[in-house]
């Protein structure tokens, strides 16, 4: 089976049903994407299809034959972060880090299709479970990198509306 | 190799000490050089630190980074002490000598009250029990990483191992350039003086060769690093992907194993047929385990990849025995400890004044009896742990916060000696205590034993992580409190009842320390005899039962339930006093002035008493941990339905002399979601002997939509460092359930409490 991740190609010789998570961890080598709970249901395993968040315990490999597979080792542009890696070192986000490389896919994969995300967009888009709690310090990230991108956009006017509710953001030690 | 003196002049906390020898504690904590490793280049100077070829000075780090940040704490020591960058203080682990045993875990876990601890006049018998405990726990060197512990047992050790080599350097360099002493400084990691500069590398020759010095502890006012928000060093990796945690271990060659174990808690493989599994690509062994350290039996798949062994664990035909003993069943075990509690013959870890004197002369009384659930630990990174049995020697890598006693479970199920185990603690995908067990690694070296020469990493799925955990025990507690003819609440009384942990986990852990009786475990009581408050007549009393069920730490351990009993009831206290609860704490911490200055900063900085909107409401709370005190207000609102959300919570900390601010809030925040998750959702129920929950479905976590704003305040503090990692779990859930009683009317007194909004 060959599958395009992270913009080169890999020809694996597995089992059509098996999931893309345990392919990229266990034939491939490539352990930034994690195990969790094998339901779907904690979303350590998220990369990207195309793009798209996609949770990848329960996602059969061969339905990923042919699309575009982006892992955390691929969202970074060789040495440049992508805004949301650069946000969560500058939030200090992760604490035991395992749950962040599928937080930060899955909230690379929002800010794609939401450049100014709203707190209620936020937390419909964000249901990763991290067992640490860094919830607070994930939503700042998310609003810092969305401020990242906007700046970077260059359609964007400079007066871009920045979210309201950023003023709500606050928290951190006093 | 001659014994290298020195004389330690601290400007401690306490005043000025001046520390030599003869009272040091017989077996200082510095150690010789030669328990570093050393590659080309490297100079060690003692037991924790070298100095590199580039110059870079080295920490034997002994303790595990799980997201707390302690990678980055010490050598923050470190770096302070010999003003020097932090950048260039990197670590490796440590070996196993006793100088990197946690003294001040097993400290903590001594059962004295804080009030008999704290100030000058501290009780002969007090002081005298603490210095054979301290004497006792250094020759163990038990190496974990618990009990909120990791900086203040760091504090003294890794600073003066510090301060040593920085004096080694300084006198290197004067006897080199023939200046006096005093002229030589170390600025920004050069050591100078005058016009003369050099690197720690190229006077490390030297420095090693420097036998007597005396040395000064910077003084808190100097410090220009501990105290500053410091970016951790752990997180550019996790980021990335790249920080290996104990399932990203890659070995040349390597399979991959799943586990299954019994249904039951302490079950066993009754018969099993391999060969449906044994059939199918890419299985090559299935591998039998027996029931250890008070987990269940079971079999391991081993395959080329983990998706293969899944599916052959699938297939292997078992059936399987109960194990000995009754099978436990929580309804059944919920009864049990009401009737302990009712029996009130439980051992008094405290008493003051005269409770039965003021039991019968009371003219009103106030009586509830409160319980918590067993609770899993649902670390996100499941058990595993990689080995591989090579030539007589064992290699392990595994995410654990007791690398000693991995390193011992794992010769004696290997029969190796000691000293043929190397091990590898890899980056932990959580702890919360799951991780101070051994019974994972003593499976994964069982299937290395029947695969020689073969790496195996064994990975135990969501179920089992589950299903085989070392559960938080079942508590319940009866309260009763009186108020006399003036009005006044002056007598508490407290009977409790649930499991010990520390002598299970002894029994597993530590057997040859374990006695054939349980002691009083202070894990039971805390948070129960510790309180604050300065009611006349007390008496907290805990029964100490044993269930059956495996049981172990979790996140703040016995406070985690007992500061929900005692914070609410004192919450209910002050509402039949008709008195505000945060006003009726205070009052009754006229002799606890660094509790009240806490509970004074978080009442300010969450304006309490501000009239809210009619659905909403605060609630607080007061709790000491580890060391350190944290107080919080809670601002719960209600909906329709019954629903609750907690909107915010002010926390405030004194954890004394703060190392890192920002691992602090991270702690603090973390702390609030963990302590929220088991209160709206955290039970395990036991059926016959099985664990009803097994996945996140039905042991919900919080979400991020509902995760409350959380503000930290650090309350200033000249105090030795204090936990962080823990402190702020246990106030949490009283000052919720509190914040529902003002709104509600309705008092929680058994967890979880149903509603959270979704």
């Amino acid at each position: 089976m060959d599958l395009l991740i992270n913009g080169s190609n890999h020809t694996v010789d597995v089992a059509p049903d098996t999931p893309l998570l345990w392919v990229l961890r266990d034939s491939l080598n490539l352990t930034g994407t994690k195990f969790g709970c094998g339901i779907a249901a904690c979303g350590a395993c998220t990369v990207h299809l195309n793009g798209q968040a996609v949770r990848t315990c329960v996602l059969p490999a061969s339905a990923a034959q042919g699309q575009a597979i982006t892992t955390i080792e691929g969202l970074a542009q060789g040495d440049e972060l992508h805004a949301v890696q650069q946000a969560w070192i500058d939030e200090q986000v992760p604490q035991c880090g395992y749950c962040q490389s599928g937080m930060l896919m899955a909230a690379a994969s929002l800010l794609a299709n939401n450049v100014a995300p709203t707190d209620a967009d936020i937390d419909s888009a964000m249901t990763n479970i991290c067992r640490c709690g860094t919830y607070q310090r994930v939503r700042a990230g998310i609003h810092r990198a969305a401020k990242v991108l906007q700046s970077r956009a260059p359609k964007s006017p400079i007066d871009m509306p920045v979210p309201a509710s950023l003023d709500a953001q606050a928290g951190g030690a006093s | 190799m001659k014994r290298r003196h020195f004389i330690l002049g601290a400007a401690g906390f306490g005043g000025a000490l001046v520390v030599g020898w003869g009272v040091m504690p017989p077996r200082s904590r510095q150690g010789k050089p030669e328990l570093l490793p050393l590659q080309a280049g490297d100079v060690a100077l003692n037991g924790w630190l070298k100095i590199a070829a580039d110059g870079a000075v080295v920490l034997a780090m002994p303790r595990s980074e799980m997201g707390q940040g302690v990678h980055t704490a010490l050598p923050m020591l470190v770096a302070e002490e010999l003003n020097m960058p932090l950048a260039n203080v990197r670590i490796e682990q440590a070996g196993f000598d006793a100088i990197y045993g946690n003294v001040a875990m097993l400290m903590g876990s001594l059962p004295f009250h804080p009030s008999t601890t704290e100030g000058p006049d501290v009780a002969t018998h007090i002081r005298a029990t603490q210095w054979m405990v301290s004497k006792v726990v250094r020759e163990l060197g038990i190496n974990a990483t618990g009990g909120s512990s990791s900086v203040a047992d760091a504090w003294e050790p890794v600073r003066v191992a510090a301060a040593t080599v920085g004096a080694r350097l300084r006198q290197a360099a004067a006897v080199q350039w023939q200046v006096p002493l005093e002229s030589v400084r170390i600025e920004a990691g050069q050591v100078v003086s005058g016009s003369e500069r050099a690197g720690f590398a190229q006077l490390s020759q030297a420095a090693a060769q420097v036998d007597a010095v005396t040395v000064t502890l910077k003084p808190q006012s100097e410090f220009t690093l501990l105290g500053q928000a410091t970016a951790r060093s752990d997180i550019p990796s996790k980021v990335a992907g790249q920080a290996v945690f104990g399932i990203d271990v890659r070995v040349p060659g390597m399979v991959f194993a799943v586990a299954r174990m019994a249904p039951t808690l302490q079950g066993d493989v009754a018969s099993i047929d391999v060969s449906p599994a044994t059939a199918l690509a890419g299985v090559l062994q299935v591998v039998q385990f027996p029931p250890d350290a008070q987990s269940a039996g079971g079999y391991a798949v081993v395959a080329k990849t983990t998706w293969q062994a899944k599916q052959g664990a699938d297939r292997v035909a078992v059936t399987w025995a109960n194990g000995e003993g009754a099978l436990a069943d929580t309804v059944t075990i919920a009864k049990q400890l009401q009737a302990a509690v009712q029996a009130r013959d439980g051992f008094a870890f405290y008493e003051r004044g005269d409770v039965a004197s003021w039991q019968a002369t009371a003219t009103s009384q106030v009586a509830a009896t409160y319980d918590a659930p067993y609770l899993a630990h649902a670390t996100l990174e499941p058990m595993n742990c990689t080995a591989q049995l090579l030539a007589g020697k064992l290699k392990l890598w595994v995410p654990t916060q007791v690398p000693g006693m991995v390193a011992a479970k794992a010769a004696s199920v290997a029969g190796v000696d000691l000293e043929q185990v190397e091990l590898v603690v890899t980056q932990l995908g959580g702890g919360f205590g799951r991780r101070l067990e051994v019974d994972f690694v003593a499976q994964a070296v069982r299937v290395a034993m029947a695969m020689p020469g073969q790496a195996v990493q064994l990975l135990w799925e969501r179920e089992q992580d589950m299903r085989h955990d070392y559960y938080r025990p079942m508590h319940v507690a009866a309260l009763s409190a009186g108020v006399n003819a003036d009005g006044v609440v002056d007598g508490l009384r407290i009977d409790s009842a649930g499991d010990a942990i520390t002598p299970r986990w002894m029994a597993r852990g530590l057997p040859k320390l374990s006695g054939p009786v349980d002691l009083p475990d202070k894990t039971t009581a805390e948070g129960l005899f510790d309180i604050p408050y300065g009611f006349a007549h007390q008496r907290m009393a805990h029964t100490a039962t044993n269930c059956g069920v495996p049981i172990g730490f979790w996140r703040s351990v016995g406070h985690s339930h007992n500061a929900f009993f005692s914070e609410s009831f004192v919450d209910e206290l002050a509402h039949a006093a008709q008195k505000d609860p945060a006003a009726f704490r205070q009052a009754l911490l006229s002799q606890a002035p660094r509790y009240k200055a806490v509970l004074d900063r978080v009442l300010k900085a969450s304006n309490w008493g501000q009239v809210l909107p009619a659905d909403q409401a605060m609630g607080v709370a007061l709790h000491e941990s580890f060391g350190s005190i944290v107080a919080q207000v809670a601002r719960v609102q209600v909906m329709p339905g019954e629903q609750w959300r907690v909107v915010e919570v002010h926390c405030a900390i004194d954890c004394g002399v703060v190392v890192n601010p920002e691992t602090v809030a991270q702690q603090m925040e973390g702390s609030v979601v963990f302590a929220l998750t088991a209160l709206a959702y955290g039970r395990i129920d036991i059926e016959a002997g099985v664990v009803q929950q097994s996945n996140f479905p039905d042991y919900p976590m919080l979400s991020l939509a509902q995760t409350p704003v959380v503000h930290t305040h650090i309350v200033q503090s000249n105090r030795a460092p204090g936990g962080v990692g823990e402190p702020a779990v246990p106030p949490l859930a009283p000052a919720v359930g509190n914040a529902l009683f003002a709104l509600t009317g309705k008092r929680r007194r058994s967890l979880p409490i149903a509603g959270i909004a979704v």
